[in-house]
């Protein structure tokens, strides 16, 4: 039992799920629902459709080379079953699994730093242009001239005296 | 080799059948319509084409027949003696003589004829022409009606021949009607040859194969002779011999011992002496057949005789039996074995060998040392062999674990695994985790290699990678992008409310809409200015006072009379009201006249537009493309 790979989405097929479909060429496409296999029909790229997994890792959206990612990997040659190599592979699956998960979010956040250094630059700009729709320019300054003339007056009162 | 192509002869049609084929065939690929206004050039061609299409459909078939029959001369002897003896040499060739006759008969018609039609004046004449002419052609093919049929036959009956290769090994079996020729063959071979009491159940040659060191052997067997000199022979036997004559075979003589074929064994022998000629040059052997009836020691005197005679003479007695099959195996044998050995003699003896011979070379392997190298069998297979012999305890199998636990059988192959550590076996292997396929991530050195992750991740942490950026801002970045959210807020209302203005209509000033003092002040309020005590500021006092407290000034020109006079008049619909009550009866009248113009949804009193509310052209006539269901 092994759970394949949709060819479209990169989504996982369990067993009982999704179609499979094999071409006279002899190579085998799974997929994990009609909306991919649909797609496949309508012969649609996958690194250009912009929801699939494939045209992420191709446009540069999501981790691509890491060594965590070189550990799942197809194997054609079997082993016999060894116990405790089974279950120390068990164990560093689930290892490997944090770190990789780590990982791909550190680089999505890193990817999305920028955005968020252009947006601080945007709202700088838009107080600068347009805070004349909140808050009026002179706002302050009436309050601001009386209490410099009070303050002269005040001053000249002193001078007088 | 013409041998196997008898079978492939193009059936031969009935004269009738031939005709009929042909004019149809005419009927149906030549052009049909002439017209007598046609030109004469083309009607003339339309006629000869028809002629000729004629001729030349019976010259192919007729053709085809002629090449397809063998040619009595080109075959192998053997073949041409046989189908002598069948169907009569003379007549066969007679009858395909004829139709070599019909065929260069109808060509001479049909070229006779084409050269009449070149004069042919009318359509009338050329059509005459090519009935005449296609009449000849079918008389003259009327008349082989006896060859084709004869033909015919000749074709059915070749076609069902038994395909006897003249050239390859073969044994043939000879001798009385009755004696157990046919019988030998079933048992030898895999023929199945009927066998019955009466004489002449075999009435033609029978082909059966079978194999001897590993090579195929064909086994001949023909109908009975009876001894009767050759002239007055007839076909049945005739087949015998010829095959006797042609077949470059061993002779296989049977005898019957117990004379049941209803003839005493001298007289087998002298069938034996007159035929003996025809056995020159091959190996022979004679059977004595059905020797579990009688043995020959069991015979009598004169008749052992008889055989110690023919030992004597140097020829292969063997004692056998059809039916218990004693001796069969024997007799196969030394046939074959003599015959082999007669063959490659008479190769040995020929031109053809010594081509052959001087490219062969017998290469024998002379030993490089002393040592021993027996054939290696191993240790498993010679247990087995031990075990089959001695018909030891074989192993328990599945099968009897079944039977033995009944019910409780579970069917557990995992015991067979071969596994590092056989403690394992019973172990039930996990293949999914999470999403995973464990069997993607097994790898001997896995551990080696999940270290130097952990120790790079372990860097990669060192290093600050995975540190979280300040997320607390400064407060300044926050006030910021607060103070951003609310500008643009208040951008999109300020959209929202323009969308909702009316732009089609009239473009009133700015002044015509009066300004409630209340959203002046708290607009303003809004943005931050203090509209606190303003209640003495310009736009506070009433609109009236603010007219009568504005000085006319010198210079200003004086207005008009109507202006000033219409400021003095009061408005239409207080002038001429004494009070309240009729104020009231006023408006009530006035409201009553506007009904009738306000249901009619008229501007006015002026208003005399009359509405199209019912346009015929949208509710009557069809539409061009489309339904009218509709209206």
């Amino acid at each position: 039992m092994r759970i394949e790979k949709c060819y479209f989405c990169s989504a996982p097929v369990y067993p009982g799920h999704g179609m499979a479909f094999v071409r006279n060429d002899c190579k085998v496409f799974q997929f994990c629902r009609s909306k991919c296999h649909k797609n496949f029909k309508k012969k649609r790229n996958p690194r250009k459709t912009r929801w699939t997994k494939a045209f992420r890792k191709a446009s540069g959206k999501e981790l691509t080379v890491d060594n965590s990612l070189e550990f799942e990997k197809r194997r054609n040659i079997p082993l016999k079953y060894n116990r405790e190599l089974w279950s120390k592979t068990v164990e560093a699956m689930k290892k490997v699994e944090a770190i990789k998960q780590k990982r791909q979010s550190r680089f999505i956040v890193n990817r999305l730093k920028k955005g968020k250094e252009l947006e601080k630059a945007a709202d700088i700009s838009e107080i600068k242009k347009n805070i004349h729709l909140i808050k009026a320019p002179h706002a302050g300054q009436a309050k601001q001239l009386e209490d410099k003339m009070v303050q002269k007056l005040a001053e000249d009162v002193e001078m007088d005296e | 080799m013409a041998l196997y192509n008898f079978k492939k002869i193009m059936v031969v049609p009935t004269a009738k059948d031939f005709i009929d084929l042909t004019l149809s065939k005419t009927q149906r690929k030549t052009p049909t319509v002439v017209h007598k206004h046609y030109q004469i050039h083309r009607i003339r061609h339309f006629y000869m084409r028809k002629v000729k299409f004629t001729q030349q459909n019976y010259h192919d078939r007729l053709s085809q027949i002629l090449t397809d029959f063998p040619k009595l001369d080109d075959i192998h002897p053997f073949y041409a003696d046989l189908m002598n003896v069948l169907y009569d040499k003379d007549h066969y060739k007679l009858a395909l003589g004829q139709i070599n006759i019909a065929k260069n008969l109808i060509d001479n018609v049909a070229k006779d004829y084409v050269r009449l039609m070149k004069y042919g004046d009318s359509l009338y004449r050329c059509k005459q022409l090519k009935r005449a002419a296609l009449g000849r052609m079918c008389t003259i093919l009327k008349r082989q009606k006896q060859s084709l049929e004869y033909l015919e036959q000749v074709r059915q009956h070749l076609s069902r021949l038994p395909t006897i290769d003249p050239n390859t090994r073969t044994l043939l079996l000879c001798g009385y009607p009755n004696v157990g020729k046919s019988s030998f063959i079933n048992k030898v071979t895999r023929a199945d040859v009927e066998v019955q009491p009466y004489a002449f159940t075999t009435k033609s040659l029978f082909v059966g194969h079978m194999d001897y060191k590993y090579l195929r052997w064909q086994v001949v067997d023909t109908p009975g002779i009876l001894d009767h000199p050759l002239e007055e022979r007839n076909t049945i036997e005739m087949q015998a011999i010829t095959a006797l004559a042609h077949l470059r075979a061993a002779v296989l003589y049977v005898m019957d011992l117990s004379e049941q074929c209803g003839h005493t064994l001298s007289q087998q022998l002298e069938l034996f002496n007159s035929i003996r000629p025809l056995f020159a040059n091959k190996p022979l052997i004679v059977m004595a057949n059905k020797c579990d009836v009688r043995k020959i020691s069991e015979l009598s005197e004169e008749n052992q005789k008889i055989i110690a005679d023919l030992i004597a003479e140097g020829i292969t007695v063997i004692e056998t039996s059809s039916l218990t099959e004693e001796g069969v195996m024997q007799v196969k044998t030394e046939a074959c074995d003599h015959l082999l050995a007669h063959r490659v003699n008479t190769k040995m003896k020929g031109k053809k060998v010594h081509d052959v011979l001087n490219r062969l070379h017998l290469a024998i392997p002379a030993k490089r040392d002393q040592k021993e190298r027996p054939p290696f069998i191993p240790d498993g297979a010679m247990v087995r062999r031990k075990a089959m012999e001695t018909d030891a305890p074989k192993r328990k199998l599945e099968r009897d674990l079944e039977i033995e636990l009944g019910d409780d059988y579970m069917l557990d192959l995992q015991k067979y695994w071969d596994l590092m550590n056989p403690d394992e076996k019973q172990d039930r292997i996990p293949e999914i985790w999470e999403g995973h396929n464990i069997a993607d991530y097994i790898d001997p050195e896995i551990m080696k290699r999940l270290e130097d992750l952990e120790r790079e991740e372990e860097l990669r942490e060192k290093a600050g990678e995975y540190d979280s950026e300040e997320e607390s801002e400064d407060e300044e970045m926050q006030e910021i992008r607060q103070l951003a959210s609310q500008i643009r807020e208040k951008r999109k209302l300020k959209i929202l409310e323009s969308r909702e203005k009316n732009t089609k209509g009239p473009r009133l000033p700015r002044t015509a809409k009066k300004v409630e003092r209340g959203t002046l002040e708290k607009d303003m309020s809004d943005l931050g200015l203090d509209m606190t005590d303003k209640d003495d500021s310009h736009y506070a006092q009433r609109s009236r006072s603010l007219v009568r407290k504005r000085k006319r000034e010198v210079s200003a020109p004086p207005t008009s009379r109507t202006r000033s006079q219409s400021a003095s008049r009061p408005p239409r619909d207080q002038s001429g009201v004494r009070d309240a009550k009729m104020l009231k009866k006023v408006k009530v009248l006035m409201k009553g006249s506007q009904k009738e113009m306000n249901r009619q949804g008229k501007k006015g009193e002026s208003d005399r537009h009359v509405f199209d509310l019912k346009p015929k052209h949208l509710f009557a006539g069809k539409r061009k493309s489309g339904s009218t269901s509709r209206r």
